[in-house]
C-alpha cells in the first residue's frame, strides 16, 4: 500500500517537471526576450546610473554623482514641473471627458454603432500626424479654434508661442485622443447589471444619483486601471511635445514650456552623450511613478470596489 | 489587484527599455580589450576571404552613410558612381537617410560603416568619445594640404587641437534677402548697408492696422529661427578665447542680442509673436517673404533659389554690418556639412582614399554645379566651370564665401550644451525677461565648468 502511493508521488512528480519543462519550452520566446531585451538592459541602465558614461569610453564609476547632480539641474525641475502639469491637469479632464463620451455612446440611440466609430477615429492618427493637424488648428491667426473664439468674443492665444499656453495646447489634443479610455468604459459599463438600475428606478432615484451611486462605483476598478495607465503614459510624454516644439525650431519649445522629462532625457543621452546621467533620471522617474502609483494603490481601497468583495 | 500591481512595474520596465538600447551598445565598449584583440585577431582571415571573394582585382568595398533623403541623394550617388569608376582598388557603397541618432548607434556598436557624412556639430562629442578617427596621421602621410580648404570650414572640424573631419559642402548664412515688390512700395531703392540701416529699412516697412495689428513685418531677427552664432558672427563675436575661458558674455556677443532686442522693443512682443503664428510656411508658397508679409530675411545659400534671379521677386545683398566696424563687412555664419571616419572602421584607409577625392576641386566643382551648394575648397570658388548660367543665382554666394570675415561656432565634446545654453538664455534676453549681460553671463557660468573638466 505504501509502496504504492510512494511509486504514485514520484510518477506525478514526474509528469509534473515534464509539465513544467514543455510549459518552460512554450514561453521561452518570451523569457529569453524578457531577459535579455528587459531585464539586463534595466539592471545595466542602474549600473550606468552610478557612471558617467558616452557610449564609447568604458563607463567611469562616479557612485551617486549622478543623482546629486540631479538635484543641483534646473532643468530637472523644470521637465519634471512640465511633465507633472501635463499629468496633474491633463489625467483627470481626459478621463471625466472619456467617461462623459462612454455614457454618451452607451446610450441607446439609433446609429449608435456609427457614432461610436466616429469617435473612435481619431485614436488611430499617429501621434506626429494629429500632433501636425492640431497646430494647424491651434494656429493663432488662422487656426479654426480661434476663430470660433473669436465669434463668441474672445481674442485666442498665442497658443503654440505663449509659453504659458504650449502645455494647456498639448492638453486640449489629449482629449482628441481618447478614444481607447472611452472604449474600455464603453465595455465596463456594458457590464453594469441591469437590475441594479431597475431597483433605484422603483425607489425613485435620479438619472445623477444612480450615476453616483450605481455606475461610478461599479466601474471603479477601470477607473483605477486608467488611472494608472494614463499615470504611466503622462509621465513619459515624448512625441507631442518635440513635434509642438519643433514649431518654434528648439528642442524645449517657447521658454522650455514644453521640455518635458523624457525630451530632456532624450537629450542628454543623445545630444550631450551623457549616458550615465540620462540613466539617473531614468531612475529617478521610475522612482516618482512607482511612488504615484503606490498612494494610488493605497487611496484606491476606498474608492474602489469590486464585485466579488463587496 | 495583484495584476495591477505588476502592471506599472512592466511599463516602467518598458521606460527604462530607452535606456536598454544604450546599454546594449556599451557591452560592446565592457569588452572592448577582448573584442578588439579578437577583431584585430580576426582580421587577417577576415580579409583574406574577403580577398578570395575578390580575388581577380583585391576590391575593398566600403560602406559610406549620409543624411541624404533619397530627393536629395543624386548629386551625392553621380559622385560616388565617379568614384567607383576613377580607380578599381575601392568601391564605395553609399546608403542614404541615416539621421544622427543611426550614425551613433552604428558607430558605437560593432559593425560601424567606413565614411559617414553628418552635421558638423556631432563631431565634437563624438570625437571627445573616443568615436571618431582623428585625421591628423592620415594628412600628414598623405601631404594633404589642409590650406586649401576654406579656414571658416576647415576650422569646424578641429576639437582639442586635432582634425577629425573633412568639410565637404559647406552652408551660409552672410546675406540679406528681401522682397523687391514690399522695397518699391515704400520707396526704398537699394538694400541697407548698415545694420543701423537694417533698424530704419525695419521701420518703413512694417505695417499696421487701424486696431495696431501688425500686417506686414519690416524684419524679424529671430526668424525663422533663434539663430546664437549667426548674429555675434555679425557683431564680431567670439566664443572662446587661447587660454579657454569661454566667451559669450564678450561685448560683442552682447551687443548682437541687444540689437535682437531692440527689434521687439520697436515693434511688441505679443504683436510680432501673433504676426509670427500666422505666417506661411518657409519654403513654400506662402512663404512670408515671397507673400511680401515680410519684408527682409537672414538668406542663405539655400533660399530662394530660382526666385533670387535678377528678374525674380528677391533680392539678394550682403548682409548689413556695423556702422562702427566697416572691417567687419562681408561676415557670415558657415556650417559644414562634415565626412568622418568612425574610430571602428575596418578599412580606415581605403575610407581616408576617398575622403581625399570627396576633397579634390573637380569633385568640389562637380558637387556644387549638381546641388547648388558652396564648395569648401577655395581653388574650386574661382573656378569657371561654376559661373554658368545654369548656376547663376549662386555666383554672389562664392563670391562672398571668399570673404575673411567668414566664421562659425568652435566645435568642442560640449558644443551641444553650449549651443543649447545660449539658445535658452538668448530667448530669454529677446523676451526682455533678463538683460543680454546677465544672460550671456548665465551661460558663461553654466558651461564654463563644462570647458574646464573636458
Amino acid at each position: 500500500m505504501a509502496k504504492i502511493l510512494n511509486d504514485n508521488a514520484i510518477g506525478i512528480r514526474r509528469r509534473n517537471r515534464k509539465v513544467l519543462i514543455v510549459g518552460l519550452l512554450f514561453t521561452s520566446p518570451w523569457i529569453i526576450g524578457f531577459f535579455i531585451f528587459q531585464l539586463y538592459p534595466i539592471l545595466a541602465s542602474f549600473y550606468y546610473s552610478l557612471t558617467e558614461y558616452n557610449l564609447f569610453s568604458p563607463p567611469k564609476w562616479v557612485g551617486l554623482g549622478n543623482y546629486r547632480k540631479l538635484f543641483h539641474d534646473d532643468k530637472f525641475y523644470l521637465s519634471m514641473y512640465n511633465t507633472l502639469y501635463i499629468t496633474i491637469v491633463g489625467v483627470v479632464p481626459h478621463m471625466a471627458y472619456a467617461l462623459a463620451m462612454a455614457l454618451l455612446l452607451n446610450a441607446k440611440v439609433k446609429g449608435q454603432s456609427l457614432y461610436r466609430t466616429i469617435y473612435f477615429l481619431p485614436t488611430l492618427v499617429p501621434a506626429v500626424a494629429s500632433s501636425l493637424l492640431w497646430m494647424w488648428l491651434l494656429n493663432s491667426q488662422y487656426g479654426l479654434i480661434n476663430m470660433g473664439l473669436h465669434y463668441i468674443g474672445i481674442a485666442g492665444p498665442n497658443w503654440l508661442v505663449d509659453p504659458d499656453w504650449t502645455k494647456p495646447s498639448l492638453i486640449l489634443m489629449g482629449f482628441w485622443g481618447t478614444g481607447t479610455i472611452t472604449v474600455m468604459y464603453l465595455a465596463a459599463l456594458q457590464d453594469v447589471p441591469k437590475m441594479y438600475y431597475e431597483a433605484a428606478e422603483i425607489d425613485g432615484a435620479s438619472k445623477w444619483r444612480q450615476f453616483w451611486v450605481i455606475t461610478f462605483p461599479s466601474i471603479s476598478p477601470m477607473t483605477l486601471f486608467q488611472l494608472i495607465m494614463m499615470l504611466i503614459a503622462s509621465f513619459q510624454y515624448f512625441t507631442e511635445g518635440l513635434v509642438f516644439a519643433e514649431a518654434t525650431q528648439s528642442t524645449g519649445g517657447p521658454e522650455n514650456s514644453l521640455l518635458f522629462y523624457s525630451i530632456y532625457l532624450y537629450q542628454q543621452a543623445f545630444s550631450f552623450l551623457n549616458m550615465g546621467y540620462a540613466s539617473a533620471m531614468a531612475w529617478m522617474l521610475f522612482v516618482v511613478v512607482m511612488i504615484c502609483a503606490l498612494v494610488i494603490f493605497r487611496t484606491s481601497a476606498r474608492w474602489v470596489y469590486y464585485g466579488g468583495d463587496k | 489587484m495583484a495584476k495591477f500591481r505588476k502592471k506599472p512595474l512592466a511599463l516602467l520596465g518598458s521606460s527604462v527599455l530607452v535606456l536598454s538600447v544604450l546599454a546594449g551598445c556599451g557591452s560592446n565598449d565592457n569588452n572592448e580589450g577582448s573584442a578588439g584583440a579578437s577583431a584585430a585577431g580576426a582580421s587577417p582571415s577576415a580579409s583574406s576571404a574577403a580577398d578570395a571573394s575578390a580575388k581577380p582585382k583585391d576590391k575593398v568595398e566600403i560602406s559610406f552613410w549620409t543624411t541624404y533623403t533619397d530627393a536629395d541623394a543624386g548629386p551625392i550617388t553621380a559622385i560616388v558612381d565617379n568614384f567607383n569608376k576613377s580607380q578599381d582598388h575601392i568601391t564605395v557603397k553609399m546608403l542614404g537617410n541615416q539621421d544622427p541618432t543611426k550614425q551613433l548607434t552604428a558607430i558605437s556598436g560593432g559593425a560601424a560603416p567606413d565614411v559617414l557624412l553628418t552635421y558638423w556639430n556631432n563631431i565634437g562629442p563624438w570625437a571627445d568619445a573616443g568615436a571618431v578617427r582623428d585625421l591628423t596621421d592620415d594628412i600628414s602621410k598623405s601631404g594633404f594640404d589642409v590650406s586649401s580648404i576654406i579656414p571658416a570650414a576647415m576650422d569646424r572640424m578641429m576639437i582639442n587641437d586635432k582634425y577629425y573631419a573633412m568639410p565637404f559642402t559647406m552652408s551660409m548664412a552672410s546675406s540679406l534677402m528681401y522682397n523687391k515688390a514690399d522695397f518699391a512700395a515704400a520707396g526704398l531703392t537699394k538694400p541697407p548697408e548698415t545694420l543701423e540701416e537694417l533698424s530704419d529699412y525695419a521701420k518703413k516697412l512694417t505695417k499696421k492696422d487701424s486696431s495696431g495689428n501688425i500686417t506686414q513685418i519690416g524684419f524679424i531677427p529671430d526668424y525663422p529661427w533663434i539663430d546664437n552664432v549667426f548674429w555675434p558672427v555679425i557683431f564680431g563675436g567670439s566664443w572662446i578665447d587661447s587660454n579657454g575661458k569661454l566667451t559669450p558674455n564678450a561685448e560683442p556677443n552682447v551687443k548682437a542680442i541687444a540689437y535682437q532686442r531692440s527689434f521687439y522693443e520697436e515693434f511688441g512682443q505679443s504683436q510680432i509673436d501673433k504676426f509670427k503664428s500666422g505666417m506661411g510656411k518657409r519654403g513654400t508658397a506662402q512663404d512670408p517673404l515671397l507673400t511680401g508679409q515680410m519684408a527682409m530675411m537672414v538668406g542663405w545659400e539655400y533660399n530662394f533659389m530660382p526666385e533670387r534671379a535678377a528678374d525674380g521677386p528677391i533680392g539678394v545683398a550682403p548682409f548689413p554690418y556695423p556702422a562702427d566696424h566697416p572691417e567687419l563687412k562681408g561676415s557670415g555664419m558657415v556650417s559644414p556639412r562634415a565626412v568622418f571616419i568612425p574610430a571602428k572602421a575596418k578599412h580606415p584607409e581605403e575610407a581616408w582614399a576617398f575622403m581625399q577625392y570627396l576633397m579634390t576641386t573637380d569633385t568640389q566643382v562637380q558637387y556644387s554645379l549638381d546641388a547648388h551648394v558652396i564648395p569648401t575648397i577655395k581653388d574650386a570658388l574661382s573656378d569657371d566651370r561654376l559661373y554658368v548660367d545654369s548656376n547663376k543665382t549662386m555666383a554672389d554666394f562664392y563670391e562672398s564665401a571668399k570673404s575673411e570675415n567668414l566664421n562659425g561656432f568652435p566645435n568642442s565634446s560640449y558644443i551641444n550644451e553650449y549651443l543649447q545654453s545660449l539658445s535658452e538664455e538668448t530667448e530669454k534676453a529677446l523676451k526682455g525677461t533678463e538683460s543680454p549681460q546677465e544672460a550671456m553671463d548665465k551661460v558663461a557660468e553654466k558651461i564654463q565648468p563644462l570647458a574646464d573638466g573636458k
